[in-house]
């Protein structure tokens, strides 16, 4: 058994060339005696292909670092490089477009890069399969349950064809069953593709669950609080021992963290 | 299956049918009772407006003024959203438009559209050429609702449908294409049927006041109706323009819009 449940430092050199760098970004918003400092110095390296949960209470400023990873939004310092590309987002909400079916809500991001029919089809066709909606490739949205549209939403961010993906809190609107079939099925994806992939979310069992490295933050501003190695064989279960016992810890640390903060 | 099709339709159409009796039933309760014009004519019933209708088809009347006004009306239109639609991005695309312009167009769209008619009437009918002072309270009446349309489903686009767009790279035309027209489509054809109606009543309103005898539509009719005392003309002219402003709208822009609510799940199906 293999758990490590000792803390790390927070600036963490994975290699030479990081995929993603967060080198002290601190963000800032509004001006003089109304300014509200979101993050606080936060820095981070990931390598290719990791898996990095981002936790912390609602408030802690998980969402901003996420936009600005994305380049939704600017930095007030500090800096942030990815390797290549524009990150593939995906939010808590599915944000499909009602218009389309779920065939050409995928095929969204290959028009927009001109991608030819055949080849849209395709890579359609081969993301349907892999999240499980091949056979509702003509439905519209409406017609879809949560749980669905999370995968049209994910194969979409897929079909971006970016290295890096970007999960704002995606499964938080589902229910338990669907979101613990949503985690077996991202985790196989992961390891299927590849990606690196940074997930935003307030659940620590999920964090633990999914995660090569979980990256607590506390809140106002938002810091590096702990970050943990999760080095637990998987797939993982949700229920299992090491997975509720590095849970247990950092639970601890989270609730810690919001008694410093209620105090203040 | 033919016997199922027959009950879907009248079980579509039964509200309808009995929301029609009730009107001509007070109508007939009118006449029944006896209301009369001052000079001492009696209101024709329902009865005789449908009558009227058959005599002034058989006598040549009433077919070439629809058409003729069917033409202004969809030419008006026409003009109208080509123009709505020019301002309506303009106003969109432009913040500095959008504050002065916006508000504007909240006000031209509550002008009734009459007001328009003297102006049009000194400035364009010049010469007994009326088309053109038609044509122009038509756009001033419809062109509004288009561009409002237009403007406030861009105002109604959620936010993350903007933040999906950025994160995909998406710009120029392309952004238009694949996120704009299609995100504020149910809000301008909200605007487009709200414009025929008022295309509709600002085409009689004109009609009736710029009337000449050279080129006669259903206004015209009704104000002939008018000055000859003639009644059941009159009320066969009304219904004829009542019965065409719902055929447009039911049959032209109410299955449009249904169509495209239905299909984003925002109307049961």
């Amino acid at each position: 058994m293999n758990v490590a449940l000792a803390p790390r430092p927070s600036v963490v050199t994975l290699e030479a060339d990081p995929f993603v760098t967060l080198n002290g970004v601190t963000k800032v918003f509004g001006h003089g005696k109304r300014a509200m400092t979101a993050l606080e110095d936060m820095s981070l390296e990931m390598a290719r292909g990791e898996f990095v949960c981002v936790l912390g209470a609602s408030g802690c400023g998980k969402s901003t670092l996420l936009s600005l990873i994305a380049g939704l939004d600017k930095v007030t310092s500090g800096a942030i490089e990815i390797a290549d590309g524009r990150p593939a987002v995906m939010f808590q909400e599915p944000a499909l477009l009602p218009w389309l079916t779920v065939r050409r809500n995928v095929e969204l991001p290959m028009r927009l890069h001109n991608l030819d029919p055949d080849q849209r089809n395709q890579t359609a066709n081969r993301l349907l399969s892999m999240v499980g909606l091949i056979d509702f490739a003509d439905h519209r949205p409406h017609q879809l349950s949560g749980g669905m549209r999370q995968r049209c939403a994910l194969a979409r961010a897929l079909a971006q064809d970016s290295e890096l993906l970007l999960m704002d809190e995606p499964f938080a609107a589902l229910d338990a069953l669907t979101r613990d079939s949503l985690h077996d099925d991202l985790n196989r994806i992961w390891q299927e593709t590849g990606k690196t992939i940074i997930f935003v979310t307030h659940n620590v069992r999920e964090a633990v669950r999914l995660g090569d490295r979980v990256m607590l933050m506390t809140p106002r501003p938002g810091r590096v609080a702990q970050i943990w190695d999760v080095d637990i064989v998987r797939p993982r279960e949700l229920d299992s021992f090491e997975v509720s016992g590095l849970a247990h810890e950092i639970t601890a640390q989270l609730r810690a963290g919001a008694v410093i903060d209620g105090a203040k | 299956m033919e016997r199922n099709r027959l009950q879907r339709i009248l079980r579509a159409a039964w509200p309808r049918v009995v929301a029609i009796g009730i009107l001509l039933g007070i109508w007939q309760l009118l006449v029944v009772v006896g209301v009369q014009s001052p000079g001492g004519e009696p209101l024709p019933g329902p009865g005789d407006a449908i009558a009227e209708i058959g005599y002034l088809v058989h006598t040549d009347v009433i077919v070439p003024a629809l058409v003729q006004t069917l033409e202004r009306a969809a030419i008006g239109y026409l003009l109208a959203l080509v123009l709505g639609t020019l301002i309506g991005l303009a106003v969109v695309r432009v913040p500095v438009l959008r504050a002065g312009v916006g508000s504007l167009l909240a006000g031209l769209q509550s002008l009734p559209s009459v007001v328009w008619v003297p102006i049009a009437t000194l400035f364009l009918a010049i010469g007994g050429q009326i088309e053109n002072a038609v044509y122009f309270v038509v756009i001033m009446g419809a062109f509004p609702s288009i561009a409002m349309g237009l403007m406030s489903s861009y105002d109604n686009i959620p936010p993350l449908t903007f933040s999906l767009a950025r994160s995909m790279g998406a710009r120029g035309p392309r952004y238009y294409r694949h996120f704009i027209f299609s995100a504020t489509l149910p809000g301008y054809v909200a605007g487009m049927k709200q414009a025929w109606a008022f295309s509709w009543r600002s085409l009689m309103a004109a009609e009736l006041i710029i009337g000449s005898t050279a080129s006669s539509g259903l206004g015209q009719i009704l104000d002939n109706g008018r000055s000859l005392g003639d009644l059941p003309e009159m009320f066969a002219a009304l219904l004829t323009i009542l019965v065409v402003g719902i055929a447009v709208n039911d049959l032209v822009f109410a299955p449009l819009e249904r169509g495209l609510l239905r299909r984003r799940g925002l109307v049961p199906a």
